[in-house]
This record gives structure tokens, sequence and C-alpha cells, in this order.
């Protein structure tokens, strides 16, 4: 891209990069679902930080240095609302994941749930929160403990929270069927099961204590891809069955594409770019989902027809003991000019969110870039097929 | 306007026909499975077929039943004729030695291994009394210092932080001791602590040596295993279904007891088993050394010290506790080892 083509980009798009204008003025549209924007706030996250303190040694010096897994993310998640949350390997998903579910204590930022702030609750305040927020992890071969039967697994929850005391039994056998296992196998051990069947009891424990949220932690990379979509229709039957809301975590976005409702892409701790699913899939604006769109598997490849623009990432992730100064994509951005070191391109805030709700037809969609600049290309075909 | 996307072949959900398959289509992909079989049980199914670990438990059951029932195989040799009075491991009989000591009995019928040289005590007595100490001090001390170094590990692995390195501290501090020199000073202190200035018969002298001795086994046995479930537990507590037990609300103590500890089952039973014959070697070299048991407790190790000098005039004053302690401590490392192997299918000899 030449100069020329990114003033003219920053001057179509109106670049104004401060406040609420940070949304570029993309054509409205007219058919988004509008349920999305009425759902009550489930979940509310402001600023989230998460530093990891290490000492190392150099030489014959101690070094402290931190590693900024997360850092100050801020987005919504509604009743019944799925978010989809992608990023590549190492740029803080995970550990999003482990601060709302409060397995990990933020550093900075707070964490609401139905508007109680759950940020600093000591883990025996915590008990109502888990079972309200559960979690489904990515490895089913070690999410389940193998000293376990299927029984025990999924009676723990039940127990804990006193939940169908006196038919316990019952309840594991209505689970395992609502995950499609037979409730026979109740005496089993995990590794008498599938990745797949395993990965269904690990859906089955976190439904136990019937939760409102569910994070669900790359829950169908660790398996084939064959069981990939029974495992994604399972999970979307059980959330409009049991009207759940989702974070969806995952490292490319073909996998989220028909599951959420909302996508926040990550890299290097922080959120890039934020919005409806049609808009991130349609009308991308940073540079780095436009990538990894453009390396999405399913929209290239199921369509059989080839984009026509076709953006590949070279290099790898910066390491995020020391991101890059201003904008942390600009290593691997080719767009990248000098404010992009010197300024970082102006973070979502929670205040910036909830102020440009319903202000904008076309939804929410933010970004955090300097020259921002619609690709429809990589999507264009579709529109006129 | 319709999304076309959602409308594209392939994508994740128009699968449907696939989607969760009735139980019926899971059911017949585990026939061959036998169900409901925990990793302990399966060890268990294993030794039980290792004619090695048979022969091995019926050689320590054996010395189990020679302890427990260490009056009655004594009774069973009946009333010494010259001295009218029934076998026993303590009395001294100085009518079966002559004036220099050397004894006027050898194998008979009311003496089976004899009488002692000096003070005329039943030799089978002795030896059978003998694994009285040597088993209680091999199993007592096994499993004091496997709970207290699989609750030191435990709360160091999972706690972290400065109990985490207090603990990994004090295992370096004592395995960084000089054990035997220490323990050789170290009994003999602690016994006068405990006894110093009382005045006490040599029954409860011998006693307190006793306990004296398991204590500071157990004091320097506990490390190797606590660092070993630290580092377990340091592993297991990153696995993901410890992190979903804490995401469900199991407390803290569950989680340890219930999600973590049956995890290492298999270690600390194999630590266990092949830290007794460790501690009935231990107690036997230091009752050999003189640090250990005293008299008059019947003692393998001391009788050993005791007969080493004169073993060519008097073989069965030796040689039945040799061969006691040595059959013994095999048999317990070769079944340590059986075990070993039935957790850990890879390691098979
Ligand atoms: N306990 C920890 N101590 C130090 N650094 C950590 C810790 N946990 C995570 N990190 C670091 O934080 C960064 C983000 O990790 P995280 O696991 O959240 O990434 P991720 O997006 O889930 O990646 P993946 O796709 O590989 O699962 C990584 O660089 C990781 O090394
Ligand atoms: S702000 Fe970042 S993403 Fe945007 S052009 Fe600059 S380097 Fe690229
Ligand atoms: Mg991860």
């Amino acid at each position: 891209m030449t100069q020329q083509q990114i003033d003219q980009q920053t001057g179509d798009e109106g670049t104004d990069r401060t406040g609420a204008a940070a949304v570029p003025q993309t054509a409205p549209e007219t058919s988004r679902k509008s349920g999305q924007e009425t759902g009550q706030p489930l979940l509310k996250v402001t600023d989230l930080q998460r530093y990891f303190p290490f000492r190392e040694v150099q030489g014959l010096k101690m070094v402290r240095a931190t590693v900024k897994a997360v850092d100050g993310i801020s987005f919504t998640v509604r009743q019944g609302q799925t978010l989809g949350l992608v990023g590549e390997s190492g740029c803080g998903k995970s550990t999003t994941s482990r601060l709302i579910t409060r397995l990990d204590t933020p550093t900075a930022g707070t964490i609401e749930f139905q508007g109680r702030d759950i940020t600093h609750l000591k883990e025996s305040e915590l008990r109502e929160i888990r079972r309200d927020v559960q979690m489904i992890f990515q490895d089913p071969y070690s999410s389940l403990n193998p000293r376990h039967t299927v029984g025990t697994i999924l009676s723990t929850p039940l127990k804990v929270h006193g939940l169908h005391q006196g038919k316990e039994k019952a309840r594991v056998q209505e689970l395992l069927e609502l995950v499609g296992l037979n409730p026979e196998h109740i005496n089993r051990y995990p590794s008498e099961f599938s990745g797949g069947q395993r990965q269904r009891i690990g859906i089955a424990r976190a439904l136990a204590v019937e939760p409102k949220l569910i994070i669900a932690d790359e829950p169908v990379s660790a398996l084939d891809v064959s069981i990939q979509a029974q495992v994604m229709n399972l999970l979307a039957k059980l959330r409009d069955e049991l009207d759940l809301a989702f974070i969806f975590v995952a490292h490319d976005l073909g996998v989220v594409r028909h599951f959420c409702d909302q996508v926040a892409v990550m890299y290097l701790g922080k959120i890039v770019e934020y919005g409806d699913k049609k808009k991130i899939y349609e009308a991308p604006e940073h540079p780095y989902t436009q990538a990894l769109l453009s390396a999405a598997p399913d929209i290239n490849v199921a369509r059989g027809i080839a984009p026509k623009e076709r953006i590949r990432l070279v290099g790898d992730v910066p390491s995020p003991i020391d991101p890059p100064s201003g904008c942390r994509f600009r290593t691997r951005c080719w767009k990248a000019q000098d404010i992009c070191a010197q300024q970082e391109p102006p973070l979502l805030s929670a205040q910036a969110d909830e102020s440009l709700r319903g202000k904008r037809e076309g939804g929410l969609h933010l970004q955090a870039c300097h020259f921002p600049e619609v690709k429809t290309d990589l999507v264009a075909e579709v529109e006129s097929a | 306007m319709e999304n076309p996307l959602n409308a594209m072949p392939g994508a994740a959900f128009e699968i449907e026909a696939e989607a969760t398959p009735p139980p019926a289509v899971v059911a017949p992909e585990h026939k061959d499975v036998r169900t409901g079989r925990s990793p302990g049980q399966v060890a268990w199914d294993r030794l039980k077929k290792d004619k090695v670990a048979i022969v091995c438990a019926v050689i320590i059951l054996f010395f189990i039943l020679v302890a427990i029932f260490a009056p009655l195989l004594t009774a069973l040799q009946g009333t010494d004729p010259t001295t009218g009075l029934p076998a026993s491991p303590d009395r001294t009989n100085t009518d079966l030695v002559d004036i220099d000591g050397n004894p006027l009995v050898g194998m008979s019928p009311h003496h089976w291994l004899g009488v002692e040289p000096r003070l005329g005590r039943d030799l089978f007595a002795r030896w059978a009394y003998g694994a009285r100490p040597s088993l209680i001090i091999g199993f007592v001390a096994a499993a004091a210092s496997t709970i207290i170094g699989v609750t030191l590990g435990l709360l160091g692995g999972y706690v972290g932080g400065a109990v985490d390195r207090v603990i990994s501290w004090v295992v370096d501090f004592f395995l960084s001791l000089p054990l035997l020199l220490l323990v050789l000073a170290i009994v003999p202190i602690v016994q006068l602590r405990i006894a110093g200035g009382n005045d006490l018969t040599a029954e409860e002298l011998s006693t307190i040596r006793f306990w004296v001795i398991i204590a500071v086994l157990v004091a320097f046995g506990w490390m190797g295993l606590a660092r070993l479930v630290r580092g377990e537990v340091k592993s297991l507590r990153e696995r993901e279904f410890v992190q979903a037990a804490r995401a469900i609300g199991v407390p803290t103590h569950q989680v340890l007891f219930k999600e973590v500890l049956p995890n290492l089952v298999g270690p600390i039973i194999v630590s266990a088993s092949i830290a007794v014959p460790a501690y009935i070697t231990f107690e036997a070299t230091l009752s050999y050394l003189g640090a250990g048991l005293v008299e008059p407790t019947a003692s393998w190790g001391r009788t050993i010290s005791d007969a080493q000098n004169s073993f060519a005039i008097y073989p069965l004053w030796l040689w039945p506790s040799v061969i006691a302690l040595s059959a013994l401590v095999l048999a317990l490392s070769l079944l340590g080892d059986s075990i070993r192997d039935a957790f850990d299918p890879t390691s098979r000899r």
C-alpha cells in the first residue's frame, strides 16, 4: 500500500481518533438484530489488566520483569449473548478467561457480574459466582480427573452447591443425556471415553450448576475436525435451550463465526477490534482482523472461491514482556507509519462502548488503529453471490 | 438482508444430522473396554499376577506372624529342665553357661537355637522377638514420614509463595545434613534429654530409645517424599481438572484431598514401600553401631553386632538374625519394585 492510498484512506474514513468518533462511518445496516441491544448486561469488564511479575537471571544480575498478559481490555456480555474472543496463541485469551471466572485476580480493572463488582471477592465470597459463571476447558484429556468416575465428576458440583440433594444420580444421568452421552456410563472413568465424549462430559460438568454465563476456552481446538462440528452444534443447541450467555475463546475467526453475536479480536493483551459479528466479518477495519479473516479456513476454502486479496501475516508475535511501543501490531503491520510507534491508537473503554450504544445505527464496532480501512474484499464475493 | 454467510455449505452449523449422536451410537465404541476400573485397581490386578511380588508378600507375612506370635512360638519350646522355667527372651540363665560364659546347651528341644553365650538367654526367643522392633520401626517410621512428607509437599506445592519457600528451604537443609553422623550423635542426646535425671529401669530406657530412634528416622526421612509430592502438586495444580474444581467452587481442602491427592497414590505407595526396608536396614545399622536399640530389647541388629566376633564358634547366635534381616529387607525391596512396576507399566522389567 502506498502512502497516498493511506492518506486517502485516512481521509475517507475520517479518522479523528478522539472519543466516540473513533468509529468510522461505514454504511449503516438496517437489518441488524435489535435484540442484541436490549439484553440485560450480565458481565461487564472494564480496563482489565493482568501482569505476571517474574525474576530472571541475566548474567550475574537478577532482573525483574513483567509479562503483560492482559493489558487493559473492556467488554460487556448480555443475557443470552455470545462474545467471541479471538487471537493468536499467547495473546492473553486464557488469562482473561481465568480472570473472569476468578481463578486468578486481576492486577487492575474491574469485573462486574449482574452489576456486582466481583473483582476482589475472596474465595469464600465467590460461591454464588461459581454457580453463575462456569468454564469449559480446552484440553479434554487434562480437564477430567483421571481418578474419578464420570458419576463423581458430575456429582461434585451438585454436592458442592447442595443441588438435587438425594437425587444426584438421576440428575447426573439427565446431564449425560443432555450432552448426548449414554447415561449408563456413569461408572466409567475418563480414560474409557474418546476426546469428543470427554469434552461432552466437561460441558455437562459446566451445566451441572445451571450457570448463566459459560466461558469456553477453545473448547474444540483439541478435537478432530469432524468432531468439532458435533461439539459446536451441541453448544449452540444448549445455549439456545438454556438461554446461556457465552464467551467463546478461539484462535481463529473461522470457528466462532456462526456462534457469536459479537467478536473481540485480541492482540498481545489488548483488544484491537470489537464489534457485532457482521461488522467484524463483513467490514473488518483493523489490519490484524483482516489478516486473521484472510487466514480463516472456512471462508476461503469452504466456499471454493479465492478471495481477491490474501493477507499473509509475517513474523512472530512479539514478547508480552516487552511489547512494541505505540501500536503493538506495528512490527507486523504493512501499514505501519511513524505515528504507530509513537502513539498508541486509542483503547477501547467501557465508557466509550456504552456511549456508542444506540447512537450508531450500524451497531457496535470499535477498533484501535491509526489508519483503519474497511476491507470488504475479504468477503466481497459473498455479497454478490 | 439475509446474511448469505449463514447459508454457506460446510459452515460449522450446517451439519445438523451429525449433531449429538443418540446414546446408542456412542455405546458400541467401548465394547472392548473393561469398565469401572480405577488406575489403582488396575495396579492391584497387575500386582496379583506378579509371582515375585507374591513370594515376597509371603515372606513378609511370615515375619509379621513371627513377630505377632513370638510369645506363642517361644512357649512351644516348653520348660527348661535345668532351670524349671519357660523360655523367655529377656531372662538371663547363669545356670546354662559355664564360668567362662560358654553355653552349656546347644540346639535342643527346649532351646531350638541354643542359648546365648555369657548371659544364657534363649536364642530362639530372642530371634522371634527380634522381628518386632525391625517391623514396627520399619512400618511406623515409613507411615509417619509418609504423612509428614505428603502433608508438607501438598502444602508447599499447592499454596506456593512464602510457605513453599520455607518448606523447600527446610527440605534442602535436612537433605544437606550428614545423616549417619548426626543420628549417631543425636540419639544419645535426645535420650538424655527425655530420660535425664530420672531413675529409670533398663526396660524403660530401652523403650524410650526405641521411640527416639523412630522419631529420628522420621525426622530425617520425610524430605524425599515431600520434594516429590511438591513437584507433582505444582504440575497438577495447573492441570485443567484442578482449575475446573476451583471454578465449581470446591473448597481448597477438598481440592487437595479429593482432586490432587488421588493422583499421587501411586508415587506415595511406591515411596512408602521403598522406605520400609530402608528404615529396617537403618535401624539394624544403628543398633550394630551401638547407637540403636539397647538391652534388653531383642534386636537383630544388636545380635549381629554382639555375635560377629564369635560367629565361628557360635554360628547359631549370628546366622538366624543375619538370614532373617536379609530375607525381610530383600522381600520388602523386591515387593516395592513390583509395586512401582504395577503402577507404571512402562517400567516393567
Ligand atoms: N502464570 C503465569 N505466569 C507468567 N506468565 C504467564 C502466566 N500465565 C500466562 N502467562 C503468559 O501470559 C501470556 C498470555 O497467556 P495466555 O495463556 O492467556 O494466552 P492464550 O491467548 O490463552 O494462548 P493460547 O492460545 O496458547 O492458549 C503468555 O505470554 C504467557 O506466557
Ligand atoms: S496503528 Fe497499528 S494496526 Fe494501525 S496502521 Fe499503525 S501499526 Fe498498523
Ligand atoms: Mg489459552
